[in-house]
Parts: structure tokens; sequence; C-alpha cells
């Protein structure tokens, strides 16, 4: 038998503590131990990938319009802050909001066909929009720099942080910055799918038809939808290139390969789910370095390292294996699998409708309505009427 | 009139090309409603491993043809195996998954045979710089010629099949009512199958066309003509196969033209952006395409 918390007692309060703490222990990590810029970046690039994979979740888990291009809106962040730091010697702090507009603009153009388009059309338009960026990008090369990219993009740590100078100050505060973006990305979507915009976009998402009944404006809320996640994955691309120190059109994450590993880590993370991108951008990055060593593995037998001497690609195809595994196993996610296994040991109560938290954790029975032994409602409740 | 009949010409066996990939994503698309990401690079692999049975002895035409048969049964497999399994969860894990063999199977050529840079394969045609004829004044190449023939035999080939057979009844009833037509007897997990078997097999010949103009094989061979394919199945309309040869051939023709008589705005570089505009246009304007018939949903 699992536990039962009712929703919004001491103990369920304790547990989603728990759950926040142990977020903010790995997220914090760089400030109480040492670690090398390697390792810090490291970390970066996973904020970087957890940014545009929860981009992708707000369009295709919360609103349900699948992109198959956000490589493209990755890119366009990039080279926003590219241009403007590399050619305007803007501080590339300043870049981001421009870039959060630029995308939002761009990925609204982009979501405007989309309102004609379903599924896989959509599916089909961006995977056009992802093919031909790294083409767009060579041929205006007065603006982009064509095939030799924007280089010496750096941000030194600002006075205030404190950080030392140098490579290390910087690698450690491109951390924070990543961190901190992410977290910003995170606050919005997490207020706006609780939201009436949130709440519009899920009833898109689940019978746009029906939600168009119901008085949402269809058209509207995809383009928002749109723009919002172009401009999430716009500004993980001005950390990218901050972190690459330049923008090449040659990068795999401006290429097709950039938007199918973003909405890898949205699916393996768990769609609609709000943890899911940290999680699954994790996951990805440190499977993806521990299956490229396996070949160099001491513990496989000798005839299996043996095989895999000159075979490339064995990290790709371990992951694609994994993925399609993944969906026999948990269609939902890593996010959705923890949830089901969890739910096996705890299970958090609902609160019923008008009663206040701390009664529902009292008497849990009240729950299931067992006749008599039910509490009375709580006076001026009219929403739960028990049988006489 | 030499400039313009000679783009058409290439036009004519770029489209050819796109035509037997567009065949492949249309017959999958019309069964079971996916859109499978994994079709080029199931073409891919398949003339990888046509090179693989040429290297083992077999002569080029054989090789292509074992190969054929290979490709349709390894992806029957994918069919039972993978896609209809998970397709019973849910529509959009089926298009994880076939990303997920797009990445797999464009990640798995290289693994299998060890291949870092392209391998040379044998030419199915006539490929002497002199094996062409010359039509107005343009050269059109024996090559080309020959895929355009290939494609016309597999279109004949899938028309008999579906209009003239029990089997492509079958496959019809369950293109237009896959909730009645087991109710009439109709094996609807097998028509499945054997639609991505033969799906499998068109590409199979497209890949191997493709290898032949090319001269060798590499595992980004089709990653472009992929796209232009989704956007050739777009214009002839996802759910028809003469539009599927139409669209093909129609947009490697206009697709040449452009590239042709603009060099400097399109070029062979940005040729994706006319797939792009086509995708565009064609589903704000029409849709269901030039030959797709119009979905009505009823609300």
């Amino acid at each position: 038998m699992p536990i039962r918390l009712a929703q919004g007692s001491a103990a369920h309060w304790a547990l989603r503590a728990l759950g926040v703490l142990l977020v903010a222990y790995v997220v914090l990590t760089p400030a109480f131990r040492d670690l090398t810029p390697s390792q810090l970046g490291e970390l970066t690039d996973i904020a970087v990938l957890a940014l545009a994979a929860l981009s992708l979740n707000l369009l295709i888990g919360f609103t349900g319009q699948i992109s198959i291009g956000h490589s493209a809106f990755f890119g366009v962040g990039a080279y926003t802050l590219a241009i403007l730091v590399g050619d305007h010697d803007w501080s590339p702090g300043w870049t981001y909001p421009v870039t959060a507009v630029v995308c939002f603009v761009v990925g609204a153009l982009v979501g405007i066909p989309a309102l004609r388009l379903k599924g896989l059309y959509l599916a089909l338009v961006t995977l056009a929009l992802a093919q031909i960026f790294p083409a767009l990008v060579r041929k205006f090369d007065d603006l982009t720099g064509g095939s030799q990219g924007i280089g010496g993009l750096r941000y030194d740590a600002p006075a205030w942080t404190g950080l030392e100078a140098g490579r290390r100050g910087r690698s450690e505060w491109l951390y924070w910055l990543a961190i901190g973006v992410f977290f910003i990305g995170y606050l919005l979507v997490r207020n706006l799918v609780k939201s009436r915009v949130g709440r519009a976009m899920i009833a898109v998402r689940d019978n746009s038809t029906a939600a168009s009944v119901m008085g949402v404006h269809v058209a509207a809320t995809k383009t928002i939808a749109f723009g919002l996640s172009a401009s999430l994955a716009g500004m993980a691309g001005c950390t990218f290139a901050l972190r690459q120190t330049q923008a090449t059109p040659d990068n795999v994450n401006f290429t097709i390969v950039g938007a199918i590993v973003f909405l890898v880590i949205m699916v393996v993370g768990g769609a609609g789910s709000l943890m899911g991108p940290l999680v699954g951008a994790f996951v990805y990055y440190r499977g993806d370095q521990f299956t490229r060593e396996i070949p160099t593995k001491s513990w496989l037998p000798e005839s299996f390292r043996d095989f895999l001497q000159g075979r490339p690609n064995l990290a790709t195809i371990v992951f694609a294996a994994t993925l399609i595994i993944l969906m026999f196993v948990a269609p939902s996610g890593l996010v959705g699998l923890g949830k089901r296994i969890g739910a096996r040991f705890v299970v958090v109560q609902p609160a019923p409708p008008g009663h206040h938290a701390p009664m529902a954790s009292d008497s849990p029975s009240a729950l299931v309505a067992e006749g008599d032994d039910a509490p009375p409602p709580p006076p001026g409740d009219e929403t739960v009427s028990q049988p006489g | 009139m030499e400039r313009f009949l000679q783009y058409f010409f290439d036009g004519l066996s770029q489209g050819s090309i796109y035509a037997l990939l567009a065949l492949g994503l249309v017959i999958i698309y019309r069964g079971s409603g996916y859109l499978n990401f994994a079709q080029g690079e199931m073409a891919m692999l398949s003339a990888f491993i046509a090179w693989w049975y040429e290297g083992m002895g077999l002569s080029p035409w054989l090789a292509v043809g074992v190969a054929a048969v290979t490709a349709f049964v390894l992806a029957m497999g994918v069919e039972r195996f993978i896609i209809r399994p998970i397709g019973h969860r849910s529509p959009f894990a089926v298009v994880v998954a076939s990303i997920g063999l797009f990445l797999g199977i464009n990640a798995l050529a290289p693994f299998l045979w060890k291949v870092t840079i392209p391998e040379a394969v044998a030419p199915l045609f006539p490929n002497d710089p002199t094996d062409f004829i010359r039509v107005g004044g343009a050269e059109w190449r024996e090559q080309n010629i020959g895929v355009l023939l290939v494609l016309g035999i597999i279109s004949f080939v899938l028309y008999v099949v579906f209009q003239r057979t029990r089997f492509g009844l079958a496959m019809r009833a369950v293109a237009s009512n896959p909730e009645s037509s087991p109710l009439v007897g109709i094996r609807t997990g097998q028509v499945l199958a054997v639609s991505w078997g033969m799906a499998a097999a068109v590409g199979a010949i497209g890949g191997a066309m493709v290898a032949s103009l090319r001269g060798n094989v590499d595992p980004s061979m089709m990653l472009a003509i992929f796209f232009a394919a989704t956007a050739a199945a777009t214009l002839g309309g996802y759910d028809s196969l003469l539009g599927a040869v139409v669209g093909g051939i129609a947009l490697g023709v206009f697709e040449n033209m452009v590239a042709g008589y603009q060099p400097d705005v399109i070029g062979q570089e940005l040729k994706g952006v006319v797939s792009l505009l086509v995708i565009l246009v064609v589903l704000l304007v029409k849709p269901s395409g030039l030959f797709g018939s119009a979905r009505v949903e009823r609300v």
C-alpha cells in the first residue's frame, strides 16, 4: 500500500521541499565545490540544452504543435548575439533581451502558416526551416561571416560578481548565466501554463475545435506559443554562442541534428513536464558522454572491444535504440516514468474543492466520502454536498 | 532553348529520385497516416546493402534487386515490431520513434561496414562522358534517361499492384477506411506491414539510383533528397501515388530551373529554399496537394 499524502499537508510540503533542495543542490554545486573550467563547461552545456528543450516543451508538450526546426531559432539567437557582440561591440548581457524580441518575431512569423497547419504538415515546415538555416547563414555572408562564422565571443565576468578574471572566472560566470536564464525561462513557462493563456494552450493541444468553441482564440494562442518558444530557444542559443566563443554554420546544434537533439531531450525528460527538460538534458548529456567512452572501457570483454575497433557512431546507435525502447516503456518520458514508479510508494491526493488543505489532511477519509463517517462540510461551503 | 532543355533533362532525373522517395512516403502515409522520417535513411541503408552484395560478387543490377528484397523484409519487421506496438500508445510516440530510426539508421551504416569515406559503387547505366543523346542541342545523358525509365517501370508496377490485384484492393480499403476494413475480412496488420515493405523496396531502388548517379555511397547521401521528397509528396498530395510521381518530377524540374537561371540568388546551396517555399505555398493555397483528397473532419 502506498503512503497517502493529502495535497497541501505538512508532509506534502516536506516532500516538495526535499525535491527543491535536491535540485538546488545539483544546480548550485559549483558554488561550494571547486570545479575545473571544463567541468563547468559541461554543466553549462547541460543548462543550454535544458533551456532549448524547455522551449520545445512549451510548444509541443503544452500547445501540441510539433516543431522539428528549433535549431533554426537556436541559431538565430546565437547569430543575433554574435553579430551584436562581434560586429557592434555590445556587451553580451544586453543582447539577451534583444534576442528574445528578435526570436519572438521570427517565431511568430513561422507560426503564422502554422495557424492553418496541423501535426504532420507543421512538422514538415519546421523541418524544412531547420534544413535551410545553415544554407541561409552561408548565403548572407556579409552579415554572418559565411562559412567562417563570427568568432571572439567572450563574456568576462562583470566586476560586481567578484569572480576572478580570465578563463576560470569566465566559465563560472557563463555557468551562472546559463542557469539563471534557464531558471527565468522555467519560471516563465511554469507560471504561463498555470495562467489563463496556458490553460488555453493546453485546450488547443487537447482539442483545438473544442477550445475554439469554448472561446479560446486558437490562432493567437498558437502564435504566442510559437513566439515565446522561439524566444527561449534563441536565448539558449545566445549562451551556446558564448560557450563556443563563436558562431559557425557548421555547428551541429544549428543543423537539423540539433533540432532532433532538442526534441529528443524533451521527449526523454517528458513532454508536458516542467522538470522534464532538465532531467532529459542531464541524462542525454551524461549518457552521450558515457557511450562515447564505451570502446575504451577496460571492463568490456576483449573480443567485444576488438569488434568495436574502428566502428564510428556507437553512441548515436545506443542513443537511438534507447529512444525507441523508451517509447515502448515510457512514452511520457523519464519524469512520467518516475511519477509512475513513485506512485507505488507515495500518493498525493488532491484536496477536494472548497476544503481547506489542513482539514483534508486531518481526515483523508473525507476524500472518499464514506457515507456517515464523513465529516460535515465546513460552513459556507456550497460546492460539497453530502447525501442525507 | 538549349539551356532550358539542359536544365529540364537534369531536373527530370533529379525529380525521378524525389518521386521514388515520395512514393514510399505516400504508400506508408496512405496506410497508417504516419510520416516516415526514416524513409530517406532506409533508402541509404539499402544502397549500402546493395554495395555490400556487389562487393560479394553479385552483378550491380542483381545486387540492387536483392537489396530491395532485403529492405522489404527489414521494413516489414520495423513496422511489426516497432511502429505498430508504439502506435497503440500514442501517435506522437511514433513520430519520435521514426526520428529515432532516422538517427539510428544514419549511424548504423558506417558502424556496420566501418565506412568513414564515401565508397565507390559501379554505375548502373552507361556513364562515359560520351553516353548521351543530343536533343535540341542539349545533352540528355543516358543515365538520366535510365533513372526516368526506372521510375516509369516502378510506377507501372505500383499501378498494377494497387489497381489490379486483390491485395492492392485491400490496401486501398485500409487507406480509405481503416476501421471498417477488418470487418470485411481484411487483415489490416498484414496490409500495413506490406505497405512498409513496399515503401522500403521502392526507396531502396531510389537509393540505388542516387548511388549510381553519384558513383558512391555515403551516409549523408539521402538527407537533402528526403527533405525534397517530403516537399514533392506535399505538392502531389500525401495520399496520392500519382501525386507523388508528378510532384517529384515537377519539383525536380522547377528546382533545377530556379537554381540554373538564378545562380546568384538561389544557386546550388539554397536549393532547399525552393522545397520550403513549395511546401509553404501548397499548404497555404491547397493543403491537400494537387491530387490528394481533402480531408473532411467531423466535429
